[in-house]
């Protein structure tokens, strides 16, 4: 008798949230084992790339291939439209990082036009991301969701701290996806979901935002959060944790000093935009290994990189 | 990997006879698994169960040592699990026809950093057989410091590689040809096999019937697709489903997956860190791949039980120099990002100084002794901080306050300052330069060098004459400690609010003040206490003093209160045992571990008094076998001594609910084995619930001590004034039949 590997889909599965309407609209998680377990079973959906486009992206997108890629947009929104045709991106996650109060401090009103004009701009589905400040990131979605109404969008995120507001705007009033986002941490992330589904937010409306960390820094701990919120959604059936994982990446990769040091303070080290790439590729890649449905990713080579390896392991019915 | 001495032991008579020359059959089996007795030294074992145990205790997945690396042998599946043991190895693969082979070994050389104490480089050459001189060129990679794998399938190629060294992997043995490669390579160096996970189980249980049990498996395939099936199966075959055979390192070959498209090679690279693959093979490996991969690595193969710390030494942030002032705290991970990132928001020049405090936080590292004068005068004369940097400007945790006096007196050339309690505090406490101004203060009170007081002794007998205790106040608190019988069954609630974590408490502890400390003894006493903990932090300077005050104030207002003794300076604790008074039960040290504090338990035997024995020595066991071997060790250390075996109460570490929730069996398991060899134990049971609820925190700590006093625990280190717990523990008793039942049984 030759040898036959047990194998062993749960019958517990994540559910499927779906973003943007029409034939654009996508559908993240559905699955039934671990991520890429296809001899387990197939996938019911595979999981997705958002191209992430700041709304500081005209000045801070500096590296030369990120820069000639986008070359002739002279508009935030026209970055979002041209975002598109990366190979494998499947939403444009918008952040608006110039919101904070600390920071540009761009007004509401005008964040929420820039964010009508490149929904209007684009085809696939949208996610918009704040600038991580409690109080205007509540304002911010709670505006956002009402202009967008019927658009389908997922917002990113409500805390502990906000998720009254932002849950009752976004998912409750709005009819909006809403990201629950806790600081790496299976317990937080499981208390914040349960909270969300007590104020009324249907399960299949909220995306568990689990916490992100480049490669090299402290990512064991969204390595075994990742790993843990899968092993209790699937094997243990925990309904409060069966939400797909949406991990933003390049907002972390990006910042490190592997990807931001200048050629000339460390020579050897080479071109800082291949080592920002290998540094975006290689934690995304860390990041759908251990159970994220969707990453968020900046570089087109990065994107088209994952998306082949994605495309090359799961086998869609 | 080491035999479970647990796995034994569920075979052993359990009879402790000692007929084998040890005092118990744990005692036994724990060595058997060290390897330092043979089973046969058991007259009462079974031949059944000798059989049995070979197999039972087999490690799921070999190591194996090639290259000066070990592969493989993991237990887990996750890491959250337990560990990773065998961090994922990098190759670059070379053809051995290759004209440019040296360009690509001085290519591989210049990749080779240290990232956190671990030398980051490619460890194996991967040489693709394709005529030639495979064997001269795998003596080059030797002789660059990598490990070679040659893929070849031709015997005469392995015969003559082999002839150049042995510490090689020799991969190509399929189910068409692996009885000719192994009998090349058997028994020599590592063979590596190939094919589907069934051919693989075939080929590997013919060979390890031949007894050759040094393999690696290539599961690489013709897709991506294929080969993560591959890669997972065979892992989790051997490990989840007991497919034993399958335990063995694997390779994987990115050059065939993804040729000539580094991108992708290193994508598949994270993926295959991440799940299951031993060694990956690459085309090239510049700083660009390494930097992100090796940080990846390094992160998913750290052991989730120890904690995060950082380095010790100096951080110069936003732009500091030799001229701008210290700021000192400790290595805990999460205190040096919360501390380094506000003051980098502060954007005032600030040499960071971080000094060894094993992992704790500052109050807890203080109150055990790991952030003291004495541990930071250490780091100064390590770090040579005094030569390296001219401003003598030195900022304490505002926490520790306290030391800023013994500091001073041992790094009188400096001027230490209190700074902030709160991390969030620094920036506004930086940016108005507040610190100047005390440091000047502080430079202008100091005492002459020549009259720093009187040298702080730390050798030799006490002398008691020469101690001057302060006088000691006889109040009356409205509350009396009941007579009890120091033989008596019932379970012992130590109370621990008593400590120099408190505020209040340390603030008394340094005036001599004994008010505060008399009123939260008169608390406990009334809420039940059977002992009191007295916590009176590392008190470097008046230990003796402080502890012998302290244990007389207690016991002379309350008839002889028993006490268990906790600091981490040893002759404060002799000096308080010196006028102890034992009418109520022996003196508590609290407490000895099996590392560095292992000597605490001689003090207890010296002092014939009982020891809280921390099953652990450095970090949390990761496991009951680690945490019974640390009993044992700390148990027969005691009983050299002369001490009863009831006198060394053994702390299997409580751990937090939120963050180790599937660790907490272990700790319920670990206080039956305690119970099962007639040992006592205790600890600090109300950790579970740190970061609860506070409404919460007494329901899970009541269950909890319910469930502990079922397995046979015999003692906690709690708040008696939770009323919740202390009325659990007594209901518990009258079940266990150590309180006789009445209707008020719980009027205490």
């Amino acid at each position: 008798m030759p040898f036959v590997p047990k194998v062993s889909a749960y019958n517990a599965k994540i559910n499927t949230l779906v973003i943007g309407t029409g034939e654009k609209a996508l559908k993240l998680g559905g699955n039934n084992t671990l991520p890429f377990y296809e001899f387990d079973a197939v996938s019911e959906n595979k999981p997705a790339i958002g191209v992430e486009i700041s709304d500081l992206a005209l000045e801070e997108y500096v590296q030369p291939g990120l820069k000639s890629f986008y070359e002739g947009c002279d508009t935030i929104p026209a970055m979002a439209k041209k975002a598109q045709e990366i190979p494998g991106a499947s939403f444009i996650a918008l952040t608006l990082a110039s919101a904070d109060p600390n920071g540009a401090n761009t007004s509401v009103e005008d964040c929420v036009a820039l964010v009508k004009e490149v929904a209007d701009a684009i085809e696939l589905p949208l996610a918009v991301a704040g600038c991580k400040n409690i109080e205007k990131d509540a304002e911010l979605f709670n505006k956002i969701s009402e202009a967008l109404t019927g658009k389908n969008i997922l917002v990113l995120s409500a805390r502990e701290e906000n998720y009254k507001t932002i849950g009752a705007s976004a998912g409750l009033a709005y009819g909006q996806k809403v990201g629950a986002e806790s600081a790496v941490d299976i317990n937080l992330a499981k208390q914040l979901n349960t909270i969300m589904l007590q104020l009324g937010v249907s399960a299949d409306a909220i995306a568990i935002q689990a916490g992100s960390a480049a490669a090299g820094y402290g990512y064991e701990y969204v390595a075994s959060t990742l790993d843990r919120i899968k092993n209790a959604a699937l094997q243990a059936a925990d309904t409060q944790l069966q939400m797909p994982i949406v991990t933003p990446v390049s907002t972390e990769t990006w910042a490190v000093k592997e990807s931001t040091l200048p050629q000339e303070e460390q020579p050897e080290w080479g071109d800082p935009e291949q080592r920002g790439i290998e540094m975006e590729i290689t934690t995304a890649s860390a990041c759908l290994a251990c159970g994220s449905d969707a990453v968020i990713l900046r570089h087109p080579e990065s994107i088209k990189t994952i998306a082949g390896m994605i495309d090359a392991l799961t086998e869609v019915k | 990997m080491a035999v479970k001495g647990l796995d034994i032991f569920k075979l052993s008579p359990k009879k402790n006879c000692k007929e084998c020359g040890s005092p118990t059959c744990m005692a036994f089996c724990m060595k058997v698994a060290q390897g330092a007795v043979p089973i046969e030294n058991c007259p009462y074992m079974s031949d059944e169960a000798i059989a049995l145990l070979s197999d039972a205790t087999a490690p799921p997945m070999k190591t194996i040592e090639v290259g000066g690396h070990k592969l493989g042998g993991e237990t887990v599946l996750f890491r959250h699990e337990k560990t990773f043991v065998s961090p994922t190895r990098y190759a670059v693969a070379l053809a051995s026809d290759d004209a440019d082979a040296d360009e690509v070994l001085e290519a591989i050389k210049a990749v080779d950093y240290e990232r956190i104490g671990e030398r980051e480089y490619v460890e194996y050459v991967f040489i693709e057989d394709k005529g030639g001189d495979v064997a001269g060129l795998v003596q080059k990679v030797i002789d660059a410091g990598r490990g070679a794998i040659v893929e070849t399938t031709n015997t005469a190629t392995a015969e003559a590689v082999l002839a150049v060294s042995t510490d090689v992997i020799i991969t190509g043995a399929d189910a068409s040809n692996w009885e000719a490669m192994n009998a090349v390579v058997g028994g020599k160096a590592v063979l590596g096999l190939k094919g589907s996970p069934a051919d693989l189980y075939d080929i590997a249980d013919a060979l390890e019937k031949a007894d050759n049990k040094k393999l690696v498996f290539d599961v690489t395939a013709d897709t991506v697709k294929k080969t993560f099936e591959n890669a997972v199966l065979v892992r989790r075959s051997a490990i989840r489903d007991e497919a034993k055979v399958l335990g063995y390192p694997s390779i994987v070959n990115l050059t065939k997956l993804a040729p000539g498209d580094i991108h992708m090679q290193t994508a598949l690279a994270s993926l295959f860190t991440v799940k299951y693959g031993s060694i990956v093979v690459m085309e090239k490996m510049t700083y660009a791949e390494a930097l992100a991969l090796y940080g990846l690595r390094q992160n998913i193969f750290t052991d989730p039980q120890k904690p995060m710390k950082v380095e010790p030494g100096i951080y110069p942030l936003n732009g500091a120099d030799e001229n701008s002032p210290c700021m000192l705290t400790v290595d805990f991970a999460l205190t040096y990002f919360l501390v380094s990132g506000e003051i980098e928001r502060s954007k005032e020049p600030v040499n960071l100084l971080i000094t060894d405090a094993s992992g704790m936080s500052v109050l807890t590292a203080w109150a055990a002794g790991k952030f003291s004068s004495s541990t930071v005068q250490k780091f100064f004369d390590e770090f040579q901080i005094a030569d390296k940097i001219k401003n003598r400007t030195l900022i304490l945790p505002g926490k520790v306050a306290v030391m800023k006096g013994e500091i001073q007196a041992k790094l009188p050339d400096w001027n230490v300052v209190v700074g902030t309690r709160e991390a969030v505090e620094i920036v506004k406490y930086l940016k108005d330069k507040e610190y100047v101004a005390a440091a000047e203060a502080a430079a202008k009170s100091k005492a002459p060098a020549d009259s720093t007081g009187p040298a702080i002794i730390t050798e030799g007998p006490i002398d008691y004459d020469k101690l001057v205790i302060p006088e000691i106040p006889h109040i009356d608190m409205g509350v009396t400690y009941k007579q009890r019988d120091p033989d008596s069954k019932k379970f012992v609630t130590i109370g621990e609010r008593i400590h120099c974590i408190s505020p209040v408490i340390r603030e008394a502890m340094n005036n001599f003040d004994a008010e505060p400390i008399l009123k939260r003894a008169a608390e406990q006493i009334k809420a039940g206490a059977t002992y009191l903990d007295v916590n009176i932090g590392p008190a470097e300077s008046n230990g003796p003093e402080l502890m012998t005050w302290a244990v007389r104030l207690l016991q002379e207002n309350f008839n002889n209160v028993p006490l268990a003794l906790d600091t981490a300076n040893k002759r404060a604790i002799e000096a308080g045992i010196h006028v102890y008074n034992r009418t109520n039960g022996k003196p508590i040290v609290n407490s000895a571990d099996a590392g560095s504090r292992i000597e605490n338990i001689d003090l207890a035997a010296a002092n014939d008094a009982i020891v809280i024995a921390l099953c652990s020595a450095d970090g949390i066991a990761k496991d009951n076998d680690e945490r019974m071997e640390h009993c044992h060790n700390m148990l027969e250390r005691g009983m050299g001594l002369g001490m009863e075996s009831t006198d060394l109460w053994f702390d299997p570490l409580f751990l937090v609910v939120k963050g180790m929730q599937d660790k907490q069996m272990d700790v319920l398991n670990a206080i039956k084995m305690f119970a099962d060899e007639g040992l006592k134990s205790t600890g600090g049971l109300s950790n579970n619930s740190n970061g609860a609820p506070k409404e919460v925190r007494p329901i899970m700590d009541s269950a909890l001590v319910a469930m502990c006093m079922m397995q046979g625990l015999t003692s906690a280190i709690i708040n008696p004034n939770d009323r919740r717990t202390m009325e659990t523990i007594r209901t518990c008793d009258i079940f266990k039949n150590y309180e006789l039942y009445s209707d008020s049984y719980l009027d205490f």
